[in-house]
C-alpha cells in the first residue's frame, strides 16, 4: 500500500493553491454573494484543460479519474474556493457521458465542454423524489415517429441558467408498467434553450455562486441521439454519476474543512485575552481544533478510498457514502470550532468565517441527507432489516 | 538557441518561517516546499522566448536534494522540455551553486542562462551574478524586460532613478526581477506530459566541483517584532522625529 501522491496527483492537487494566487477565497465570496458563476476562473479552469480531466484525450480532455478530479476540486476547496459546479458538469454529467455516451453524444458534447464552450448540469431530483429516486414521474413519451416528448419537473438544479444542457434522468415507462421498479429509466441531454423548457429560481439562504433552479419540461422534443446509455436501462448506470458525486463533495467538504481550520490557527495564536497568552495554548481551544483536524484527515482518506475504488470499478457505494457522511460531518464541526475560536469576530463578513458554515451545513443534507446515507450503510453493508 | 534556467527548491512562500529552537537554521521539517518566485519567471520567461521561436529548448536546472526533482517537474509541466539534478545533501551556498552552474553550462553549451535574481530563503542575490564572473560572460540583473534581437540582448532594468537599459552579446546571464512577467499556471496537459519529460541526474563529483560550504552560520533568530506606530501631527513634527529621535536625517 502507498499513500504517495504521484508527481501529477501532486501537480493537480496543488493546482488550487496556484490559482488561488488570483482567485483566492475573497474573489469566491464576491461571487457568492452575487450568486453569480465566476466566469474568470472557470476560463481559467477551462484554459488550463481541467474541466475535460475525466474525459479522453480523443475527445478533448485529458483521460484521467476520478481520483484526479477529487485531487483538483478538493485542492482549491483548500484554499476556501469550493467549487459546485465543478461537480455538476465536469464530474458528474461529462464523467458519465465519457463513460457511457454513444460515439455522437461524445463527440457532440465533450469537446466542447472541455473547452467550457458548453456547460452542463444535471437534473434528478423532483418535488415528489428527492431521496426516493424511483418515484421520479418526469416521463419521456414516445412521439410515434421515433423520438421522444418529455414532461415534468425537477427541483434543486444547481446552475441551471448557466449550463446549456442537463443530463436528465426521466422515465421513459411509468412505474407501475415495469416489473423491477429500477426499470424504465433513461438518461437524456435536453437542450435548455429548447421550447418547452423554462426554470424558475429558488433562492438560497447562503451566499454560493452556484444558483439552484426549479425547472419545467413541457413536451420537449428529444431524439434517441440526446440517449445517454440504453433506453429503459438508465438505473443501470446512475450510480456512475452519484458516487462521483459523493466523493468530490467529500473532497470539497474537506478542502472547506482545512481552509477552516488553518484560519482558526492563525488567529488563535495571534488572539491574546488573558495575561497576554495567545487564546490558541488553552485547550478549551486547542483540542477542538486538534478532533476537527482529525476528522478532517480521516474523511479525506475515506474520499480516496472510495475514488481508487470507484477507478478500479469496484463497488464504490458503501466507500463514497461513508465519505460524504464524514467529510460533511467534519467540516461542519472543523467550520463551527473555528467561529466558536474567532468568537464575535467569527461572525462578521470582515473576517469571513461565518460565511462557509451555510455550504457545509447544506452537505449534511445535499445531495443525499445523512439519514438516508446511514440507512444505506445500516441495511446494505451491515445487513439489518428495512423499516421504511 | 538552448536556454538554461536553474531553479531552486525553497519554502513555499506562504509558509511561516519557523527558527529552529536551537538558532542553527530554519525548520524545514513537514514544511511546504516550491520552486522560488523568482525562478518561476525565469522558466516563464524562457518558455515564452521559446514560444517566440528564439529559443529552441529550454533546461531546467536544480542543485541540491533528491526531492528538488518535484521542483523540476513543475519546470517541465510549465513548458521547460528537460531537467537536470545536480544531486547532493551538502548544503549548497551561492558560490558551491555557481560553480556547479558553471559545470553544466559548459556540458551544456546554452545560449543564455535566466536566473531568479535571488531566492526567497536566504535573499543572498548572489548566484546569478556568480555564474557570469566564473563563465566571463556579461549579465543583467533584475530585468524586468528581455528582448532578443539578431544575436544581441537588450534588457531593461528597473533603477532607482528610472529605467536603464543594456545591451548585451549572446551568451549571457540574465537575472529576472517581480516585474519580468506573470508565471502561467501549469496546464493539465503538461502536466501529464512532464512526467514523460527526462531528467539526467548529475553529482558535484561528477562534475569535478567542490561544494564544501566557506560560510559558517553563526545563529538565526526571528527579527525583532515591530513596535506599535505613532501618528504624527504635521510635516514639522514628522522631520523633527526623523532627525532626532530616530536619527536618519
Amino acid at each position: 500500500m502507498d499513500f504517495t501522491l504521484t508527481e501529477e496527483q501532486r501537480m493537480i492537487y496543488e493546482y488550487g493553491n496556484r490559482i488561488a494566487e488570483r482567485f483566492d477565497h475573497a474573489y469566491w465570496r464576491t461571487y457568492a454573494e452575487k450568486a453569480e458563476l465566476p466566469q474568470e476562473l472557470f476560463q481559467q479552469l477551462a484554459e488550463d484543460g481541467f474541466l475535460g480531466l475525466m474525459v479522453p484525450e480523443e475527445y478533448g480532455g485529458s483521460g484521467l479519474g476520478m481520483m484526479e478530479m477529487l485531487l483538483l476540486i478538493e485542492g482549491l476547496a483548500n484554499n476556501g474556493v469550493p467549487l459546485l459546479n465543478l461537480v455538476v458538469g465536469p464530474t458528474m454529467t461529462m464523467g458519465l457521458l465519457a463513460k457511457h455516451g454513444s460515439e455522437e453524444v461524445k463527440r457532440r458534447f465533450l469537446p466542447p465542454g472541455c473547452r467550457g464552450e458548453l456547460k452542463y448540469c444535471f437534473a434528478i431530483t423532483e418535488p415528489n423524489a428527492g431521496s426516493n429516486t424511483m418515484e421520479i414521474t418526469t416521463y419521456a413519451r414516445p412521439d410515434g415517429k421515433g423520438g421522444f416528448l418529455l414532461s415534468g419537473q425537477k427541483v434543486f438544479i444547481t446552475d441551471a441558467d448557466v449550463a446549456d444542457y442537463a443530463l436528465v434522468v426521466t422515465r421513459t415507462k411509468p412505474r407501475q408498467e415495469v416489473q423491477k421498479k429500477t426499470d424504465g429509466f433513461t438518461l437524456f441531454m435536453v437542450d435548455l434553450k429548447q421550447k418547452g423548457v423554462s426554470k424558475t429560481l429558488i433562492p438560497i439562504a447562503f451566499p454560493l455562486p452556484e444558483t439552484q433552479w426549479q425547472l419545467f419540461f413541457d413536451d420537449v422534443p428529444l431524439s434517441r441521439d440526446d440517449v445517454v446509455g440504453e433506453v429503459d436501462a438508465g438505473f443501470r448506470i446512475l450510480f456512475d454519476t452519484l458516487n462521483p458525486e459523493r466523493i468530490t463533495l467529500a473532497g470539497l467538504c474537506a478542502g472547506i474543512g482545512r481552509f477552516a481550520l488553518k484560519r482558526a490557527v492563525e488567529y488563535a495564536n495571534e488572539r491574546r485575552v488573558f495575561n497576554n497568552t495567545p487564546i490558541g495554548a488553552y485547550q478549551g481551544i486547542q483540542h477542538p481544533l486538534a478532533i476537527a483536524h482529525t476528522e478532517i484527515e480521516l474523511a479525506s482518506l475515506m474520499a480516496r478510498k472510495a475514488a481508487w475504488v470507484f477507478d478500479e470499478v469496484l463497488p464504490a457505494g458503501e466507500y463514497s457514502n461513508m465519505a460524504k457522511y464524514a467529510a460533511a460531518e467534519a467540516a461542519i464541526h472543523a467550520v463551527d470550532h473555528t467561529i466558536q475560536c474567532f468568537g464575535g469576530n467569527g461572525f462578521t463578513k470582515e473576517y469571513g468565517v461565518y460565511d462557509l458554515y451555510g455550504l457545509v451545513r447544506l452537505l449534511r443534507t445535499a445531495p443525499i441527507n445523512r439519514e438516508m446515507i446511514l440507512n444505506y450503510l445500516a441495511e446494505h453493508v451491515l445487513g439489518l432489516p428495512r423499516s421504511y | 538557441m538552448k536556454i538554461l534556467v536553474p531553479v531552486k527548491r525553497v519554502v513555499d512562500y506562504n509558509v511561516k518561517i519557523r527558527v529552529k529552537p536551537d538558532g542553527s537554521g530554519v525548520d524545514t521539517a513537514n514544511v511546504k516546499m516550491s520552486m522560488n518566485p523568482f525562478d518561476e519567471i525565469a522558466v516563464e520567461e524562457a518558455i515564452r522566448l521559446k514560444e517566440a521561436g528564439v529559443a529552441s529548448e529550454v533546461v531546467a536546472v536544480s542543485c541540491g536534494v533528491a526531492q528538488c526533482q518535484e521542483t523540476l517537474r513543475a519546470a517541465m509541466a510549465m513548458g521547460a522540455d528537460r531537467g537536470i539534478l545536480v544531486q547532493t545533501d551538502v548544503e549548497l551556498q551561492p558560490l558551491a551553486v555557481a560553480k556547479l552552474l558553471k559545470a553544466v553550462v559548459e556540458k551544456e553549451q546554452p545560449g543564455l542562462v535566466i536566473a531568479g535574481k535571488q531566492a526567497i530563503d536566504d535573499d543572498a542575490n548572489q548566484t546569478g551574478q556568480m555564474l557570469a564572473a566564473l563563465l566571463g560572460w556579461p549579465q543583467a540583473t533584475f530585468a524586468s524586460k528581455v528582448v532578443v534581437t539578431d544575436g544581441k540582448l537588450t534588457v531593461t532594468r528597473e533603477v532607482d532613478g528610472g529605467l536603464e537599459t543594456l545591451e548585451l552579446p549572446l551568451p549571457a546571464v540574465i537575472t529576472t526581477d517581480l516585474r519580468l512577467n506573470e508565471p502561467r499556471f501549469a496546464t493539465l496537459p503538461n502536466i501529464m506530459k512532464a512526467k514523460k519529460k527526462p531528467i539526467d541526474t548529475l553529482t558535484p563529483e561528477a562534475l569535478g566541483v567542490d561544494v564544501t560550504p566557506r560560510l559558517a552560520t553563526l545563529k538565526v533568530e526571528e527579527p525583532p517584532k515591530r513596535k506599535a506606530g505613532v501618528m504624527v501631527g504635521s510635516v514639522d513634527e514628522l522631520i523633527e522625529k526623523l532627525r532626532n529621535e530616530a536619527k536618519v536625517i
